[in-house]
């Protein structure tokens, strides 16, 4: 039997570089950072200032349903992505069967911020401020339901907390239920909001990097923590050319695995990730050769991306030195569960534009990171096949492939 | 041709048993777990009862390992993992050989973790907070610490649906097996007893108030219902590629046929749209499954005697069966084991495994003026004989997300 395909017909991003497909791609592609001082809350405690936070976000242009006062940052952010995104994609929600139209959302920390608001009234004895409404407000599922309720989908509702490879899950499960026949429309993607607790916690790891983001720079110092959101919209391609849409690219596979190795480092020969890798390649029917642009995980911690390096190679083996690599949190920083998503969008914007995002900030290459990391320019070069890696805390890895829609 | 899936084994962690057997044993006997809480304060809450697990212990499953860096949530899995894979037979060995994946599903892995790291660094300065702890405030730590643990290095992944988490993890996983992905996975899902959640639901309003002290409430289908007691637990199922357990000398338990999900927008607002909700979830397990409304042995119920949620939900069966619920035999067993979020969709599962075996189904605890109009006659708080080829599992959320499974005899 043919398996049913699916391409990506909608973009619809909350960014640190911009909101809206448009300004976020020419912001990518001319290499901007949003990396400044963190404005959320009071860093003075912390021997880190940056942060990649998303300004001037004005959540009531995208509220029909629901009241801002009764949502996270990070739904806002999510629902704001999933209107862009039906807008993008030229879908008219009165012309959808509701029952079958779904979502599936990943996020590293659902909606922390309340909890940290929770937090703040425990250590000041407060608790009885707390109101009924907290339950509604925080547990990470709240996220792909309030895009539920704003919008009417009854259909399939899903969260994918896998950390920050949580945006490629949920995209790579959208996926599997179109194939499944279980939707019409899947609205797929990432969602996270700049938070105290993740601050707090990459900065007592000592991973936080002091004022830029230098993925595979020798003098690289480490990540920055993030903010946005990203939604795609999925269907099958007989009903995307059905309806005359644009077709960004086609989603044709898919890898998942896990290190079981540490919780927070990942495997020291970059085994998992690269079965990852080789999985999604398999199941596309793709070869090495054929991959024309990888998007990296790319935090620019010291680690990570002298172990991306390294799986790359192994699966590639000659090939890698030949794939252009980049890293787009030189400029969003690491976005958490919303990066994977941003990153497949940025890989489908790199297919149907022809372009690669750069990586920025990289001036003296370290020499264990010797492929070409599209160094600080953007690059016109054909896209036929775009990789998109991310992985996570519990050694989780996550690999999709995005490929030039062809009849 | 998508391939079949079966379930090869069980574990299980809960308030009423750590195994299969002695759980089932507890149900049939109507013992409840809910009871005053004894893990945290309860005083100035509105509801003092919960199911917690007694004296839980993971090195009474887990031996000698370094549990350290896993908390409460992390051991709960970690232990039902490891009664999972014995009872699979998958060792340590064909693990090494295999990729075995976990795929899990909580409502909060560990909301108390993650706020406990937050006050941490509140009271003491960001440079106090634990580096180890951090690690596990991802919602998907449980997962992580497990698989480290056991060696699981197939996919990896968590799902977050609230009430529903722990059966909709089970239909991802059987949907990725059936699809020819993986041939191995543990599923299911885990939630904690934690003052930070409980407090959460007693300040929502939707924990049960009571007299006593014990044992009367939760009452599922009951006139008095007024709320659930939460529970907690972890329970996971060994799903396989059907030929490839066979061509193991697997045993298989049963088969999960069909599975199916919906969402209610109204998040049990609109009774018309959370009843549609519900059965729309039913239809879609029941026509996944090729499976008719008549040919359903049984319901094991997602009820836990919340007022309105349990009326949807007998309402939404009947609909969804298309009103063949009259003769239909149904238990809930969150009568006795209280809410446990994640864990209660694979509970319900591996009680139904037993009943299965044992052609007994147990009665709902505590029910005796059984709810006006509702569409089951034999409801009951008795234990019923029964002769189980196919059982439809429901999970419907307080909040709206609904998931359904059928499973049937091999």
């Amino acid at each position: 039997m043919k398996q049913l395909r699916v391409v990506v017909t909608g973009i619809g991003v909350v960014t640190p570089i911009g909101t809206g497909r448009e300004r976020f791609w020419t912001n990518l592609l001319a290499g901007r950072s949003g990396i400044g001082p963190v404005r959320s809350f009071d860093t003075s405690a912390y021997s880190v200032h940056c942060g990649a936070e998303v300004h001037d976000f004005e959540v009531e242009n995208y509220l029909s349903n629901l009241d801002a006062a009764h949502l996270g940052r990070a739904s806002q952010f999510a629902i704001a992505a999933a209107r862009l995104a039906l807008a993008d994609a030229n879908v008219e929600i009165a012309s959808l069967d509701l029952e079958r139209a779904g979502v599936s959302m990943g996020t590293t920390s659902g909606e922390p911020r309340e909890v940290e608001r929770f937090d703040d009234l425990f250590v000041g004895k407060k608790l009885e401020r707390v109101g009924p409404e907290f339950l509604a407000l925080y547990p990470s599922h709240v996220i792909a339901a309030h895009i539920a309720r704003e919008l009417r989908f009854a259909g399939v509702n899903i969260m994918i907390p896998t950390a920050c490879a949580a945006g490629n899950y949920a995209i790579a499960h959208a996926f599997d239920v179109l194939r499944a026949g279980r939707a019409d429309l899947m609205l797929a993607g990432g969602s996270d909001s700049f938070s105290r607790i993740t601050y707090t916690g990459f900065a007592q790891l000592g991973a936080i990097a002091p004022e830029v983001c230098q993925p595979f720079d020798r003098s690289r110092k480490g990540m920055i923590p993030g903010e946005g959101a990203c939604v795609l919209i999925l269907e099958p391609l007989n009903s995307a050319t059905r309806r005359g849409a644009r077709i960004y690219a086609e989603i044709s596979g898919y890898g998942l695995s896990c290190d079981a190795h540490h919780m927070t480092a990942a495997h020291p020969n970059g085994e998992g990730a690269a079965r990852a890798m080789k999985q999604a390649l398999e199941q596309s029917g793709t070869t090495p050769e054929e991959v024309s642009y990888i998007s990296a995980h790319g935090t620019g911690t010291p680690t990570n991306d002298r172990l991306e390096t390294l799986a790359v190679k192994r699966l590639f083996g000659a090939a890698a030195y030949r794939v252009p690599i980049s890293s787009i949190k030189s400029m969003l920083g690491h976005t958490m569960g919303a990066a994977s998503a941003i990153e497949a969008a940025a890989c489908a914007l790199a297919v149907y534009h022809d372009r690669i995002p750069p990586t920025i900030n990289l001036k003296e290459p370290d020499p264990e990171c010797d492929l070409d990391y599209v160094p600080n320019y953007a690059r016109a070069q054909t896209v036929k096949v775009a990789m998109n890696n991310a992985y996570a805390f519990g050694g989780n890895n996550a690999s999709l492939i995005l490929r030039k829609y062809q009849e | 041709m998508r391939n079949r899936v079966v379930i090869t084994g069980a574990g299980v962690v809960s308030s009423l048993g750590d195994s299969p057997g002695s759980l089932q044993l507890s149900l049939c006997s109507g013992r409840s777990a809910v009871k005053p809480v004894e893990l945290f304060d309860t005083t100035g809450l509105g509801c003092p009862l919960g199911g917690e697990i007694p004296s839980f212990d993971a090195q009474k499953y887990l031996g000698r390992r370094n549990l350290r860096p896993l908390d409460r949530t992390s051991r709960l899995v970690a232990s039902a993992a490891q009664l999972a894979l014995n009872d699979s037979g998958w060792s340590e060995s064909m693990r090494k050989q295999e990729e075995v994946g976990l795929v899990l599903g909580t409502m909060f892995c560990s909301v108390h973790t993650i706020s406990q790291f937050d006050r941490r660094a509140l009271e003491a300065g960001p440079a106090y907070a634990s580096p180890m702890d951090f690690s596990n405030t991802v919602i998907n730590a449980a997962a992580g610490q497990t698989a480290i643990m056991h060696n699981l290095r197939g996919i990896n992944s968590t799902i977050s649906t609230g009430i529903t988490s722990g059966l909709q993890a089970i239909a991802y996983a059987t949907e990725i097996i059936r699809s020819g992905r993986a041939r191995a996975i543990l599923a299911g899902g885990a939630d904690e007893m934690c003052f930070e959640s409980f407090f959460g639901f007693d300040r929502a309003g939707l924990l049960c108030r009571s007299e006593h002290t014990a044992g009367d409430f939760p009452i599922p289908f009951d006139k008095r219902r007024n709320g659930f007691a939460l529970g907690e637990g972890a329970a996971l199922l060994m799903l396989e590629d059907a030929h490839f357990a066979r061509d193991r000398g697997a045993r298989a338990l049963a088969e999960i046929t069909g599975t199916g999900c919906s969402y209610d927008c109204s998040q049990g607002d609109d009774e018309e749209s959370a009843v549609n909700a519900i059965a729309l979830s039913i239809r879609h397990a029941l026509n996944d499954a090729f499976t008719g409304p008549h040919e359903i042995d049984c319901l094991s119920a997602s009820a836990n005697g919340s007022y309105a949620r349990d009326l949807h939900e007998a309402k939404g069966v009947y609909a969804g069966l298309n009103g063949q619920t009259r003769k239909l035999p149904v238990t809930a067993i969150k009568s006795m084991l209280g809410e446990t979020l994640g864990a209660s969709g694979p509970l319900q599962a591996i009680a139904l495994l037993e009943d299965m075996r044992d052609g007994v189904l147990p009665g709902i605890n505590g029910l005796e003026q059984v709810e006006n109009d509702l569409p089951f006659d034999l409801i009951s708080a008795d234990n019923s004989q029964i002769d189980l080829e196919a059982a439809l599992i429901n999970s419907a959320g307080f909040d709206g997300h609904c998931c359904s499974l059928v499973l049937a005899r091999v």
